[in-house]
């Protein structure tokens, strides 16, 4: 194990990360686990570094840093390992990470799965990982054969010494006494084995037997089965309850308050389920129970207007800009909020037992569950075991723990191993929302179609103060909750008067060179709980931006790819998507009654063009075939990056034709998929993708693909009807 | 007491009637590969077969399906062979956070049973019940049809008087 002394220094850093807003990294004692690896040792096993354990058997066991979400990152970086290592991770067992330091994300420095920087930042690390482990083999079997280390050589697993080969397990002994190299050559694009080439997920065939284990599938002797009751209003606080009708229910074990609302535990979830129904609560009334939708948009629209509440960024002189310019244009967009619905509710299994706790779920910062556990047991960290499993989707969901909390609190009054179930109502009603978003666009535009003045202003809710309050007490378990509260209330404040939360405006201006330009941001804040969605503020900025490119090249009369690319001079990368894009289209043969639509986006230092085909008949905006170009660097698997840009079409089709939370007097209205519709097969278009080759460093996949849809469909319908809808879902008159 | 047929075994069942066949499945018999996605019927991860129909089981109560065969995910593949869909599927890199797959293959070998040469639209219908919030549908499709063509082969091959001669008897039986 390594002492990373840097993580251990007090402070507490705040700072602007590229693409992802203002971050948090605590580095406070406890906030990031520093004691044994949580690594079951086979008999036989030799754990060189964190990520490897090797045994005699040749078995090669990988932990697996990031969490598993659907997005390939299981064998992406089972690849990277794999490619240095010379073992096909195939052939790996690949495994969760438990909570530990040396898992930490390189970029965030705590243990947490979002912003799609897994790949792009475990990259060289893991890769040197790999290379490292297979020098050392190398010079234990030199020890053990001797044969000089430069005469040996690897194959799959097994070293190579003229005619003979040897499993690597024959040398697990010999290496376990020899220090671990250090920066050992990594292989050259040329030497790639597994890097770029095609195989299986290596989750593929359990996920398709029913064997693969997601955190709801845990089931351990003495369970019992938790259903929490929780204010329809979020925010407010429990007054008073009747437990009478929910106890007279068989199966019911217990009724109890808890710090979200009142908690129903019984033998199975179907029964505790039913009987929170029956429990008569009397809520607080909260500022949010006097919201509505209709109010929400209103404050919106008053924001949007105020100059004095705006915190801005400025670059350049946009005023001069647009005083100059004979061409100016400005435009209002909307974008309602949205719930995740991952299709496992949230879910957690907890056993406190001989002072030890297991915790079994499927989060995307499972070092934050940990953290939760020890704050509200008081159990010391390292008896606290977090077990994470595959999760049935994340989306930004499951990076906020709330019902980890829950389920500490509720095995504390119940003394037995529980299992906390949320429901599909309590999913879409009482979770964490996308923000809904108000922006507006204005530029000024030169004779030659150059963007020269550029004004992107955009108001609603910011996500810091939310996952501050979430996080921290999570990464500090040891500070006292006035302290989060304080720092929060500070946060909040300032994102308010002086700065601009980095996630509420990213993209609005990125993808393009826009010199001189002006940012703005107001901060409206009705309470609701908002939390990141995949892609983040680039899920709704992008819509804005890009439904505004096509705008402008209208005024300025050029095509939408040649008016994109004038913009583009600063910005080879995505010039040359965008000019691929243009290539395709122009050689797409479209249907009679199809129209194409482009739009183009960077996120996550991944840049993605789509080009959607659509058809809209009696109002019904229909989309047959969306065509992907993308650069993400390196591509380690080009099949899972297809699948992520498939994946991500689907999931922001979804938002562009049917996604929208609203609020009843501070209530969600929608309660399950019959009024909060998923995209269904028969609404699925064809997906193509195109992979840039490319030698830079590999980027994420995970969310890049989901902003560009919105607006190429929009642009497809404004070319198909002469409606330019600016309004998420989209709507024909 | 309820009795019914679980992947071929004959069980029983001595708790509320009320409770639906999913919850049975999986806190009773602890199969856990069917999945809860919404408890209404409208996303189809919990799809089973009963009597060899696809049927959502959150809301199916478990007094419904006393004295039939329910198959589940775990039944689906016989003497540990993956069944096609099953072999389709990874060949087609389908599953992504694969929470909904059970339900989908559930729905998809329903749909293959009856028709293996489905077409596009009469896939379409069969699985417009269950929801891939990952989006896998592209592939989910094109692993729906693959296997398809692999049954009718197979099926073809069955009908074949000559060919069949020595297994035959272990298709038939």
């Amino acid at each position: 194990m390594t002492t990373n002394t840097l993580s251990r220094r007090r402070f507490l850093k705040v700072s602007a990360q590229a693409g992802g807003g203002l971050f948090i990294a605590a580095h406070l004692p406890g906030c990031s686990f520093g004691g044994a690896l949580p690594i079951d040792l086979a008999d036989d096993g030799f754990v060189p570094n964190a990520f490897l354990q090797l045994t005699t058997t040749n078995d090669v066991i990988f932990y697996c840093p990031a969490d598993e979400m659907g997005q390939g990152i299981r064998t992406g970086l089972a690849t990277l390992v794999g490619e240095e290592l010379d073992v096909h991770p195939e052939t790996m067992r690949v495994v969760s990470a438990g909570s530990h330091e040396d898992y930490n994300n390189p970029e965030y420095e705590m243990q947490l799965t979002g912003g799609s920087n897994a790949i792009r930042a475990f990259h060289e690390p893991l890769r040197q990982i790999g290379a490292d482990t297979r020098a050392l083999l190398l010079n234990a079997a030199s020890l053990d054969l001797g044969i000089p280390a430069g005469q040996l050589t690897t194959e799959n697993g097994m070293i190579i010494a003229g005619e003979r080969r040897y499993p690597y397990g024959e040398f697990l002994g010999t290496a376990s006494t020899l220090p671990l190299p250090e920066a050992t050559p990594l292989k050259t694009r040329a030497q790639f084995k597994f890097i770029g080439s095609q195989f299986p997920r290596i989750d593929a065939e359990e996920k398709t037997t029913g064997e693969a284990v997601f955190g709801i599938d845990i089931d351990i002797p003495d369970m019992v089965s938790a259903v929490v009751v929780r204010a329809p209003v979020a925010g407010s606080r429990l007054i008073s309850f009747n437990p009478e009708r929910a106890l007279g229910v068989s199966g019911v074990v217990d009724v109890i308050a808890i710090s979200s609302g009142v908690a129903v535990v019984a033998d199975s979830y179907w029964q505790a389920n039913r009987a929170a129904r029956l429990v008569e609560i009397e809520w607080q009334s909260t500022p949010l129970g006097s919201v509505s939708s209709a109010t929400m948009r209103a404050d919106l629209a008053a924001a949007i207007e105020n100059d004095d509440q705006a915190t801005t960024d400025r670059e350049g002189d946009p005023e001069n800009a647009f005083s100059e310019s004979s061409q100016r244009h400005s435009a209002i967009f909307f974008t309602p909020l949205l719930a995740h619905a991952p299709m496992e509710p949230l879910n957690a299994t907890l056993r406190l037992k001989n002072g030890v706790a297991d915790l079994w779920t499927g989060v995307q910062a499972i070092g934050s569950a940990q953290g939760l556990i020890e704050r509200i047991t008081g159990y010391p960290r390292e008896q606290i075991h977090v077990h994470n499993q595959y999760l049935g989707g994340g989306f930004g969901r499951r990076a906020t723990l709330t019902h980890i909390v829950e389920v500490a609190e509720i095995a504390l009054a119940v003394e037995k191993p529980v299992q906390l179930v949320w429901s599909r109502e309590d999913d879409l009603q009482n979770g964490l929302y996308r923000p809904a978003s108000l922006m507006k666009l204005h530029a000024a535009l030169d004779h030659t179609g150059r963007i020269t003045g550029w004004q992107a202003r955009r108001a609603g809710g910011n996500l810091t103060p939310d996952y501050m309050r979430n996080s921290l007490p999570a990464l500090m378990p040891n500070l006292p909750e006035f302290i989060f509260e304080g720092m929060t209330a500070a946060t909040d404040y300032m994102l308010k008067r002086w700065t601009i939360d980095g996630s509420s405006v990213e993209g609005l201006h990125e993808t393009y060179d826009l010199p001189n330009r002006e940012i703005s941001h107001v901060t409206v804040d009705h309470g609701l709980p908002l939390t990141f969605w995949r892609s983040v503020g680039h899920s709704y900025t992008s819509f804005a931006v890009e439904s505004m490119m096509d705008e402008l090249a209208e005024a300025a009369s050029l095509d939408p790819v040649s008016f994109r690319l004038r913009q583009l001079e600063n910005k080879p990368r995505m010039a040359a998507v965008i000019a691929k894009a243009g290539d395709l289209m122009n050689t797409m043969s479209v249907p009679e009654g199809h129209n194409l639509g482009l739009a183009a986006h960077s996120s996550f230092s991944t840049d993605v063009a789509q080009i959607a085909e659509v058809s809209v008949a009696e109002n019904k905006i229909r989309v047959h075939k969306v065509t992907c170009v993308v650069d993400c660097g390196m591509a380690v698997n080009p099949d899972i990056i297809k699948s992520q840009l498939e994946g991500s079409v689907m999931f922001a089709l979804t938002a562009t034709l049917h996604g929208q939370i609203d609020l009843e007097r501070g209530a969600v209205v929608q309660s399950n998929f019959h009024d909060y519709p998923i995209l269904r097969m028969d609404e699925a278009p064809a997906v193509e993708v195109v992979i840039m080759p490319s030698d830079a460093g590999p980027t994420g996949i995970g969310e890049p693909g989901v902003p560009p849809l919105a607006p190429a469909v929009a642009n497809a319908v404004y070319r198909a009807t002469g409606q330019r809808l600016r309004e998420l879902p989209l709507q024909l008159a | 007491m309820i009795s019914f047929h679980l992947n071929g075994q004959n069980v029983e069942f001595s708790g509320d009637p009320d409770t639906p066949l999913l919850w049975v499945v999986r806190d009773f018999f602890k199969l856990k590969g069917s999945k809860f996605g919404c408890g209404a019927g409208l996303c189809g991860a919990c799809t089973m077969h009963l009597d060899g129909s696809a049927i959502k089981t959150c809301v199916l109560p478990v007094a419904a399906v006393a004295q039939k065969q329910v198959t589940t995910i775990e039944g689906l593949s016989t003497e540990g062979e993956l069944h096609p869909l099953q072999t389709a599927w990874v060949a087609h890199n389908v599953p992504q956070c694969g929470y909904c797959q059970s339900g989908q293959i559930m729905a998809a070998a329903a749909l293959l049973k009856d028709n293996p040469n489905a077409g596009l639209e009469d896939i379409d219908r069969a699985m417009a019940g269950n929801i891939c919030r990952c989006g896998c549908y592209p592939r989910i499709k094109n692993a729906i049809v693959d296997a398809g063509r692999q049954l009718a082969g197979a099926e073809k091959a069955r009908k074949a008087p000559i060919a069949y001669d020595a297994m035959s008897e272990e298709f038939e039986a």
